[in-house]
């Protein structure tokens, strides 16, 4: 092979590499609790631990998609579910994610008997993102879910400082509302 | 590969070749330590990462919902990254690129070794063989059969062996085999 071949295969293999989108690499996870940590902080007051899995039927799917825009469509979906000793309904925490450009974010959201919001976390996001999310959790924003059920206005996030982690605030809000529609359809109150 | 060898090659070009396999090879043990911390390099860790998840009641096809008790030790407490088709997606396609592209200029540094022309093809073949294997690998453990999560590890494996392979012969012919420069 000549040089000038050589030359030539290296500099097209190179600006092949120049070419990637470095914006569409994503950063290692950072994982900001384990699903233990979050459902014994999001259930304080259980004291018996349940697992219920629940598949969503077509008309649930529906009205889940209807009310939040979003398709439930995994095979299954598990609350982690806090009872008391004596059997009482405490909270059932489920995991949802997001997947953004930069990456997944993970939320665990406790909803209690009556479908209001008991607690919030972030439980995983990526090296980039967490640059948005941590000022978005340091300033409480999660608080603000607290009392809320699924039919209630999505928690404001105009206030919340940077389009970043406004960004991120809105997605967090939408995995909430989520996570509260599909307590709500698929665990009515008995 | 008759008119060049990198045993001919003059000074910068063996100092930049050399670097340049110096540099992959510290992106690969930073890659493979990235690997093993978030997802684990067994087969049975990327299993665990990749797989779909398994109910943990005894909820059936058909069946709506189901509950049992559980004792709070049999919730993860591991800091484990799954990776769900949305994620799946983004890193097959970076990764594709990316190692492609190493595999690509690992084999152009190597066509200028002095090794035969059949073991040049079935070294030089390897990473490549082991991007594509390790990538649908992970496609075949989320889709096809979690027992498949074992190509995930050789595939990495394979592209490990080909990168050490290539830069172990292309530095010997860099630096001390005996050529007179062209």
């Amino acid at each position: 092979m000549s040089m000038r071949i050589a030359l030539l295969l290296g500099s097209t293999v190179l600006s092949g590499l120049a070419s990637m989108p470095a914006r569409a690499h994503i950063t290692p996870p950072v994982v900001l609790a384990s699903d233990r940590e979050a459902v014994v902080r999001l259930l304080p007051a259980a004291t018996r631990y349940f697992v219920r899995e629940v598949r969503p039927s077509p008309a649930e799917q529906n009205a889940i998609r209807q009310q939040t825009g979003w398709n439930a469509d995994d095979d299954f979906y598990r609350f982690y579910v806090g009872r008391t000793a004596e059997g009482a309904l405490v909270a059932a925490t489920v995991f949802l994610s997001e997947f953004t450009l930069h990456g997944p974010l993970r939320v665990a959201v406790a909803v209690g008997p009556d479908g209001k919001v008991t607690g919030a976390s972030v439980v995983e996001v990526t090296e980039e993102s967490y640059t948005w999310v941590k000022p978005v959790l340091d300033s409480g924003f999660l608080q603000r879910f607290v009392g809320r059920d699924a039919r209630s206005a999505p928690a404001q996030t105009g206030d919340v400082g940077g389009s970043m982690p406004r960004f991120y605030a809105d997605v967090i809000a939408r995995l909430v509302a989520r996570a509260a529609t599909l307590y709500e359809v698929t665990m009515p109150p008995k | 590969m008759r008119e060049m060898r990198l045993s001919q090659l003059p000074p910068s070009g063996k100092v930049f070749c050399t670097l340049f396999l110096a540099g992959i090879g510290c992106g690969a043990l930073a890659a493979f330590t990235q690997a093993a911390t978030a997802v684990g390099v067994s087969p049975a860790a990327v299993r665990d990462s990749l797989a779909p998840e398994a109910p943990m009641t005894d909820l059936h096809h058909g069946q709506m919902s189901a509950e049992k008790e559980i004792d709070v030790s049999q919730i993860s407490d591991t800091a484990k990254v799954f990776i769900r088709t949305p994620l799946l997606i983004q890193t097959s396609h970076t990764h594709l690129f990316g190692q492609t592209l190493i595999a690509g200029l690992l084999a152009l540094i190597f066509l200028f070794s002095s090794v035969g022309e059949r073991s040049k093809c079935v070294i030089g073949a390897l990473p490549f063989a082991g991007t594509l294997i390790d990538i649908g690998g992970m496609w075949a453990t989320r889709f096809v059969s979690p027992s498949l999560s074992v190509l995930v590890t050789a595939g990495g494996t394979l592209f490990a062996l080909g990168y050490v392979a290539i830069a172990v012969l292309s530095i010997y012919d860099l630096w001390f085999r005996k050529e007179h420069p062209v």
